[in-house]
């Protein structure tokens, strides 16, 4: 298994990655996250609400996947106006980026998958 | 979910707001004195007067652990139990200070009830009263006071 700070790291790497998280799945908790790119001091932290908020989305995705015996949610995308969070679970924690507008999705939900693949 | 009682009007939206935003089960706002200022999820006083005790003996006993531990007093409590959990946390509004226990299971999490009562603080703040009058130390008339509050809360015992 991966150190969760590597994950975190690697993630970050990728194109048009903001901020990577590892949360706790049932506390909504940080337990590792990356630096915001082009985070301006002493503008608000997003990350811990962020967290918490796709970790709480993520278990009620999961729960209405259940309901529709379609099983275990794989990758979770939400798009907005100004970009993505994608959301991955692995096991007690969920993995979580904010992704820019224009980043190559493909190869975001590409690593984010591997990563909770060998978090399993 | 109920509506929050409260025995300041003040209280009764950001109450209602936080209770709904973070799915709590049953809450309680009160002054570190035991006072209970406002409450959701409880029709007995009883009840209330129970935790408003022994909130305000908890926030005491850890205030002082915080300051021999670590130099100043713990902020917040989260107690993780098998089906329910318990948060509690000491709120600022000016100089006046508040306590709110508040009770949640698996529909909500810790994180959210955090970042919701974040916000909740940030409304008492900007509510409270100006001529709000400062109880940092428990009156001398704890009992009385308390009962007063739950009057608020619930009506006067036995006339119901």
């Amino acid at each position: 298994m991966r150190a969760v700070s590597q994950v975190v790291a690697s993630l970050s790497r990728v194109p048009g990655v903001v901020a990577a998280m590892v949360v706790g799945a049932s506390d909504g908790l940080i337990i590792e996250a990356s630096q915001i790119v082009g985070y301006a001091p002493g503008a608000t932290d997003t990350r811990r609400p962020t967290a918490a908020l796709a970790a709480y989305l993520y278990s009620k995705v999961n729960r209405a996947s259940d309901a529709a015996r379609l099983g275990t949610p794989a990758f979770m995308r939400l798009e907005a106006e100004k970009g993505h969070i994608c959301v991955v679970g692995a096991s007690d924690v969920v993995l979580v980026t904010i992704v820019a507008p224009d980043a190559n999705l493909g190869r975001v939900r590409l690593d984010m998958m591997n990563a909770a693949k060998d978090n399993r | 979910m109920t509506n929050p009682t409260v025995a300041e009007a003040w209280v009764a939206a950001p109450l209602k707001r936080l209770m709904e935003d973070a799915r709590l089960i049953s809450g309680v706002l009160l002054y570190p004195s035991g006072r209970a200022v406002g409450q959701f999820g409880f029709s007995n006083a009883a009840d209330v007067m129970s935790i408003c005790a022994l909130t305000s003996a908890i926030n005491a006993s850890a205030r002082e652990l915080g300051r021999q531990l670590d130099g100043k007093p713990f902020y917040e409590m989260h107690h993780a139990g098998a089906e329910r959990q318990v948060f509690m946390a000491r709120a600022a509004a000016g100089a006046q200070e508040f306590l709110f226990v508040g009770v949640f299971d698996r529909e909500s999490s810790l994180g959210v009830v955090e970042i919701y009562f974040s916000e909740f603080q940030k409304a008492l703040e900007k509510l409270l009263p100006e001529n709000q009058a400062v109880q940092v130390r428990p009156s001398d008339d704890f009992e009385g006071e308390l009962n007063r509050s739950l009057d608020a809360l619930f009506g006067p015992i036995g006339k119901k």
